[in-house]
């Protein structure tokens, strides 16, 4: 019964997805208004029957209702509560059908969040989207359909993969990569909506910056929880391998973050359309890329599924998206033809660009790498694989060279820069870059990435703190308010630059985490009988026992650490192994004390069987805590950006003044 | 879009498809093994059972069948009848070796106390010897030569007929064995 309803329910989307989909490109190709209130109607019901579906399969696996197929395979009597909800999309069947109910979910919001101002666009937008529903419907309704019987019902299951159960952030960190990943449907469906029409007019390109920019924060916190998760859980002391799967989803990341950026430049000097639409259009079709490998089982990655028939059906949608994609621009591309032209290297238009084509050759370098293994093996039946090391030597200076454009961009204005002002603000930042560089020469750091990261991380910081607090200074001179008011009505009057440049204070943050972290590890191993201590750092480490314990779903053994600083702080640190059913291998919780200048990092590698000796992994990583706590950072400043203005939008309100040289007050949009 | 970009794009599309599809078939877990065909580690290990140690090297002359288990996987549970099974079949061809991973005497004896094991098992107090063999999860079962070559692992719980497949590549025909119908 509970299949039969749950696959009615599939069925009954795919049916809304296809009927919305004919009816919205039908309608717009013939330009009549009719369709669009079919389309939204499509586009609610495919939410409705997403979401019945979906709490369908959760009641399936809280009831454990193993006569289903993917409760069979997933469910297990002695999996805790929040667990059981989580393996929803623990394993290939049900994450394609929770995708089905976020993709549902941001359908329904974008078809009644539009205005009626949108209308010509509307029907092609929605039945591009659509149609994307319609292929993953058709996923969930046959080659990965959840909702299958299994007869007779088995009395228990397997329960989900244990690494999934071992974190509280596995409950958190896949939905919002999902987030992120079927979000971009919407910019998607925008932007081919544009090129369909021909058009990309002011208020359109507003929305498609909107409705990328939420999907792009969602990714951007999916992918640092991602490495959260790696660094709690997997206790090998890393938060990035360069994974296939880690990879697929940085590379929607960069090019949509490129996105954010030349959408600036389009608005503000009408170049760049054809390349911003391009970057929309990759950016989707790296979401579905990073899918396929994720699920098809072409990718050797410990985040790959279990093989399955996907693959094949996931591949002919890539191709049906390459051609039409490729179509698409090749016979409407002209139509977006640009109005103006970039006048000046020294401009924030060209910084922009170059800012562009660097995160362009950082997708390019990461996609080469991730498919190398696979090319090798195609043409010469050799498998390769690729390691840290290249991605590190090809993006490593990219990364420093975004980190430097981060700060020249802000500082440049439109148009073109008198030189001589550029070079007094220049001043001040360079300053604060030297400066930093020389403290840290003088605590005895040493490396030449690192400190240049450190140096280029002070200069972006003084300069995006000056855009920030300028305008605040000037309305205190000026219109004598008080310091919190002048800053908030400030950041209100243009909301975008704002949010903008507390992104960039994020990720400078990130960016020192990183260099500081990767650059200053300190790492040791031993095998340390009761009572015994060892010293790394400033941490001085005792063993002081074993202990176990059993939980429904798992049986575990943690080593009793004393550790005291040698300021006199003391805390007692429980390194664990987990050992569960279906497991092959123990499964670790390595033990972290978190403070913001670093981590004590401590993994239990092996025990004696007498409970007399344990072996441990211990590193100390400077400031690797920043990477996690910049989220909110990240989070305030895209929300700023992306709220809704009452106002046309700060760009508009700015372009207007033309592009003079820099002013100290206002140097345009971020 | 101009013809000769759009000719570039359409070309490194077709071979991305092209390389993509080509990876069908692949098991996206395996990994790679280094030493199948190179000699096996040594080692020298009390069992479980006499406290007796056991060397490989006085083991050369027939093949050593050696599986890595523990008690705390189910799967290893599973795979504890056609262990049985092959050691009552090839138990005079080859020799027989558990080796315990990742898990206390006291567990171990106590389980092969319930199930039974009629061959030794090795204790390996610090997975030295899971080390030295690239172990990479429990069941996993090496097939080394009378040579001493380790010819195969076979990851995960082994069925009957993979057993004995593995025996015959390490025997050769001489390994004879009653499959189930």
């Amino acid at each position: 019964m509970t299949s039969t309803l749950g696959y009615g329910a599939v069925l009954g989307a795919l049916f809304c997805a296809a009927f919305g989909a004919l009816v919205g490109l039908g309608t717009g190709a013939s330009r009549r208004e009719w369709g669009l209130p079919w389309a939204r109607r499509a586009a609610v019901g495919f939410f409705a029957f997403m979401v019945l579906a979906n709490a369908i399969m959760v009641y399936a696996l809280l009831t454990h209702d193993f006569s289903v197929h993917y409760v069979a395979q997933v469910g297990s009597r002695a999996t805790p509560t929040v667990y059981t909800v989580v393996s929803l999309w623990s394993a290939l069947e049900g994450s394609i059908l929770f995708w089905g109910v976020i993709l549902g979910t941001y359908l329904l919001a974008f078809a009644l969040s539009q205005k009626k101002e949108h209308a010509r666009y509307l029907p092609f937008a929605l039945g591009t989207m659509l149609a994307v529903g319609v292929f993953f419907a058709f996923l969930i309704a046959g080659p990965a359909n959840p909702f299958g019987r299994v007869s007779p019902a088995p009395p228990d299951g397997p329960g989900p993969n244990p690494l999934l159960q071992n974190h509280i952030l596995m409950v958190i960190h896949p939905p919002m990569l999902y987030l992120g990943y079927v979000g971009m449907t919407i910019p998607f469906g925008i932007a081919v909506a544009a090129l369909l029409r021909g058009e990309l007019g002011e208020a359109w390109t507003t929305t498609l910056r909107r409705w990328t920019l939420i999907p792009w924060t969602f990714l951007s916190v999916g992918i640092i929880l991602g490495s959260w998760w790696a660094y709690a859980v997997l206790g090998w002391g890393g938060y990035w391998a360069w994974d296939p799967v880690e990879n697929a989803s940085f590379l929607p990341w960069l090019t949509a973050t490129a996105f954010i950026h030349s959408t600036m430049v389009h608005e503000r000097r009408k170049v760049l359309k054809l390349w911003t639409i391009s970057l929309v259009l990759g950016t989707f079709l790296l979401t579905i890329l990073g899918t396929f490998m994720t699920r098809s089982g072409v990718f050797n990655s410990v985040h790959s599924f279990t093989q399955s028939d996907i693959g094949p059906t996931f591949l002919a949608f890539i191709g049906i998206l390459l051609v039409f994609c490729i179509t698409l621009l090749a016979t409407r591309g002209q139509l977006l033809s640009p109005e103006g032209a970039i006048r000046s290297p020294l401009s924030r238009e060209t910084a922009i660009l170059v800012n562009n084509l660097l995160f362009v050759g950082i997708t390019f370098t990461v996609l080469l790498g991730t498919l190398f293994p696979l090319i090798t093996e195609a043409v010469r039946g050799v498998r390769v694989s690729v390691g840290e090391p290249y991605f590190n030597k090809m993006a490593v200076p990219g990364g420093v060279a975004v980190l430097f454009l981060m700060g020249v961009g802000p500082m440049l204005p439109w148009g073109s820069a008198n030189p001589r002002v550029v070079r007094e603000q220049l001043l001040i930042p360079a300053a604060a870059a030297a400066l930093t560089i020389g403290l840290c020469v003088a605590f005895g750091l040493r490396g030449v990435m690192p400190l240049l990261t450190f140096g280029l991380a002070a200069f972006v910081t003084a300069i995006t703190l000056r855009e920030l607090l300028l305008p605040a200074k000037v309305r205190i001179l000026e219109h004598k308010e008080g310091p919190w008011t002048a800053l908030v009505r400030s950041a209100s009057k243009s909301r975008r630059r704002f949010g903008g440049y507390v992104v960039h204070l994020g990720v400078v943050f990130i960016f020192v985490a990183i260099a500081a972290s990767s650059s200053f590890v300190t790492h040791t191993s031993a095998t340390l009988g009761l009572g015994k201590s060892i010293k790394i750092g400033d941490y001085s480490l005792k063993f002081v026992g074993l202990k176990e314990g059993a939980e429904p779903h798992r049986r575990w053994k943690a080593a009793n650490v004393e550790m005291t600083t040698e300021g006199g702080g003391a805390q007692l640190l429980a390194p664990r192994m987990n050992f569960f059913e279906r497991s092959t291998d123990p499964i670790g919780t390595p033990a972290v004390r978190s403070t913001p200048t670093g981590d004590l990092y401590v993994s239990l590698l092996a025990f004696g069987e007498d409970g007399g000796s344990a072996t441990f992994n211990l590193w100390i990583f400077p400031m690797v805590g920043w990477i996690w706590w910049s989220m909110p950072i990240l989070v305030l400043g895209a929300l700023i950006a992306a709220w809704p203005s009452r106002r046309p939008s700060a760009v508009l309100s700015l372009s207007s003044r033309g592009a003079g040289p820099v002013s100290k007050v206002n140097r345009g949009a971020a | 879009m101009k013809w000769k970009i759009t000719l570039a794009l359409s070309a490194a599309c077709a071979a991305l498809v092209i390389v993509l599809a080509k990876g069908f078939g692949r098991d996206p877990h395996e990994v790679p093994f280094m030493l199948r065909g190179q000699p096996a580690p040594p080692f020298a290990l009390k069992t479980l059972q006499s406290g007796e140690i056991v060397s490989l090297e006085k083991l050369r002359g027939k093949p050593v069948v050696l599986n890595f288990w523990s008690t705390w996987c189910g799967p290893c549970r599973a795979e504890h009848p056609v262990l049985d099974w092959a050691f009552r079949e090839y138990g005079t061809q080859a020799h027989f070796l558990g080796a315990v991973f990742e898990d206390t005497e006291e567990n171990a004896l106590g389980y092969i106390g319930r199930a039974g094991s009629p061959y030794p098992q090795l204790v390996d107090p610090k997975s030295q010897m899971a080390v030295d063999y690239g172990v990479a999860g429990v069941p996993e079962t090496y097939f080394i030569d009378a040579e001493g070559i380790i010819r195969d692992k076979f990851v995960g719980p082994i069925s009957r007929g993979a057993f004995a497949a593995q025996m015959r590549s390490v025997m050769g025909p001489r390994a004879s064995a009653e499959l189930p119908k």
